[in-house]
């Protein structure tokens, strides 16, 4: 049996996650520190867990994992303490928004001889999974390009204050499509050029709440992407996931998300999706929890996220100089 | 009012059509294909010629419509203008701005009316969606993203598919977004652009732009010469308060046969409408010419979309953005 905390109940995701090690069997949701306290005891009695409000003691109990769901800047000093501890992490996307940092985060874990996640949870999406295996197949001959978008609705609140998430919306959107293109072709970023833009919420952000970013990856393949918080508080879902991918064979267009039902409900006076595809927070709470027990690295790792970090760090030096920008791999 | 028609095949055919649907004369058919010009000659009962540049200088003709290669264009824009015809040029205008300036300036000299037909201007649903969005539903736009393509077209002598005709997917189909984003949201300030444009191991092109507007508005646009088959188009405008969406796969139609001679069919959704934005633009252009109207789109404009795909390939050349 599994004993995982969670820290900090700032990212909504941590609702979710919390939600799968209830349901998972050999795991168990032990305990819940939050900096929080308010927040983090509400979510302790939902999830019918008690709460810890001493972070010694918190990471002095049986815990064998850790579920780091904080604001994204507290990330490092949160994954420092756990490594310290000998707790397995499993740490929210961005790793962290800085290359130092997610680095640092990287060489505590493997000093500390503990295991490091990034919750990157896209790689358990069936469409997604079922793309990997269709073009790792070769079916589609060599992948030249690819376009990508990941749009959200407005998270607000600490995302979009830079000095708790340290970056916006392409801080939030961009790791899981660099990911997924990394994890699909095999394949590192070698340089990007960016435009942000804080106009879709009346220049209320503190950050960019838009990105289009151009890539390119080893090969050169042609990669565009956009990161957004752009869906309309009237849109019918939260937002989407989707890559074109362009093969020498032909070509391959996933829609990750697109499983749903269309509901119309007087009650809302908006149209809704009601999604019925499988769940990829499942897949990677799953395979944390297995990573623990059996004293291993996750599938998606710290350095998958850091570089992901890379990706995201160069785009915002690329927006700030207008300049195409190399993503430089660090160790 | 009678038209010569140059370039009988594609395009050609279109405007032989819209033409004839605005009450006006196709008499002359020009292709350096004979037969293609017989075949629509015939249909039309007109005359069929090889030589487009005899057919500029009929003295029983009052419109010219050119509907050849790209790069022919100046040739016969400036050959019809110096016979004082009025000229309807498809898109895009010229295969370099320099060249387009010359057209420009030839008619204006033989004080003609030349139109070029950047026809997305009078689809319907981007009229609509240009409505909207001066209706303020979307508040303040801020982003949108275009996408636009799908087979390989094949062309007289397959010159789509030679880059240094057509200037591939970029200049010869995103070029109607880019004239679209810079009609309905203002000049644009740089460009960004990743395009295949056919290398060696790839016989085909996708070009991916990142476009910045004075305005600030951000957009992200996809042009593939790259799909199997079929044609999609796809719009996306987000603001401050709202956002709109466009996809052609959404149609009222889509027809499938169960055999053709090519090989596999695919259901092309297609949308009816009253009339033809092929027609909207001939329309435009019959009233600019009776000074009835002003066109929609200007020569002007036609030349600052050929600076801004020229600009897109210059960025996909150098790696670098291009200020516009």
């Amino acid at each position: 049996m599994a004993n995982i905390g969670i820290m900090s109940f700032a990212h909504m995701h941590a609702y979710s996650y919390a939600a799968c090690l209830k349901q998972l069997p050999g795991c168990e949701l032990t305990a819940v520190w939050d900096d929080n306290i308010k927040r983090g005891r509400t979510a302790a009695k939902q999830f019918e867990t008690k709460f810890v409000a001493n972070l010694d003691a918190f990471l002095d109990s049986s815990l064998d994992g850790v579920i780091i769901t904080s604001e994204n800047m507290k990330h490092r000093p949160m994954a420092e303490r756990c490594a310290a501890a000998g707790k397995w992490i499993l740490c929210e996307k961005p790793i962290a928004p800085s290359v130092a940092d997610a680095q640092a985060m990287v060489q505590a874990c493997k000093k500390a001889k503990v295991g490091l996640g990034t919750a990157l949870p896209c790689r358990f999406s069936p469409p997604l999974m079922e793309a990997c295996t269709q073009i790792q197949t070769g079916e589609f001959g060599e992948i030249v390009a690819a376009s990508c978008t990941n749009h959200g609705q407005s998270p607000g609140g600490w995302f979009a204050d830079d000095a708790l998430s340290g970056g916006g919306a392409t801080m939030d959107h961009t790791v899981h499509v660099a990911d997924l293109l990394r994890w699909i072709l095999k394949k590192e970023f070698v340089s990007v050029y960016c435009e942000l833009g804080n106009q879709l919420h009346n220049k209320e952000f503190k950050t960019d709440d838009v990105g289009s970013l151009q890539l390119e990856m080893e090969g050169g393949v042609q990669v565009s992407h956009v990161a957004s918080w752009s869906r309309a508080k009237s849109f019918p879902t939260w937002g989407d996931v989707t890559i074109e991918f362009i093969g020498t064979k032909g070509v391959l267009w996933v829609d990750a998300f697109n499983q749903k039902i269309n509901v119309y409900n007087d009650a809302a006076m908006k149209a809704e999706w009601a999604y019925w595809g499988g769940n990829p927070d499942l897949g990677l709470v799953a395979d944390f929890v297995r990573a623990v027990e059996e004293r291993r690295e996750p599938t998606v790792t710290g350095l998958d996220g850091l570089r992901a970090t890379e990706v995201t760090a160069a785009a915002y030096q690329a927006a700030k100089t207008k300049k195409r920008v190399p993503i430089k791999r660090t160790r | 009012m009678k038209v010569a028609l140059i370039g009988c095949s594609g395009m050609g055919n279109v405007h032989a059509q819209m033409a004839t649907n605005c009450g006006l004369k196709v008499s002359v058919f020009a292709d350096k294909n004979i037969k293609i010009a017989k075949a629509i000659a015939k249909q039309y009962k007109g005359e069929a010629i090889t030589d487009g540049m005899a057919a500029c200088e009929r003295t029983d003709i009052d419109i010219v419509a050119i509907a050849t290669p790209t790069p022919t264009h100046l040739m016969f824009v400036k050959a019809a203008a110096n016979a004082g015809k009025h000229i309807f040029c498809e898109k895009p205008f010229c295969r370099t701005a320099s060249e387009c300036k010359e057209a420009i300036a030839a008619a204006k000299k033989a004080k003609v009316k030349l139109f070029v037909g950047h026809v997305v201007r009078y689809f319907q649903e981007f009229e609509a969606m240009k409505t909207q969005i001066a209706a303020g539903k979307i508040g303040e736009p801020g982003f949108a993203k275009l996408y636009r393509g799908g087979l390989l077209p094949m062309g007289s002598e397959s010159w789509f598919r030679d880059f240094e005709k057509s200037g591939g997917v970029t200049f010869d189909c995103m070029i109607h977004d880019l004239d679209w984003l810079r009609y309905v949201f203002g000049e644009p300030e740089r460009i960004f652009c990743q395009a295949l444009m056919y290398t060696k191991r790839v016989p085909f092109d996708y070009s991916q732009v990142t476009l910045r507007m004075k305005s600030g508005l951000i957009a992200t646009v996809i042009g593939t010469w790259a799909h199997p088959h079929g044609f999609q188009v796809k719009a996306e405008i987000c603001g401050s308060g709202g956002m709109i969406q466009f996809n052609s796969n959404e149609a009222p139609m889509a027809a499938m046969k169960r055999e053709v001679k090519t090989g596999p069919d695919w259901a092309l959704p297609s949308s009816p409408v009253d009339i033809s934005p092929y027609q909207l633009e001939w329309e435009d252009f019959i009233g600019w010419i009776r000074d009835t109207r002003t066109p929609r789109v200007t020569a002007h404009d036609a030349l600052r979309a050929v600076q801004m795909v020229e600009a897109a390939l210059q960025s996909a050349k150098t790696g670098r953005p291009v200020a516009l």
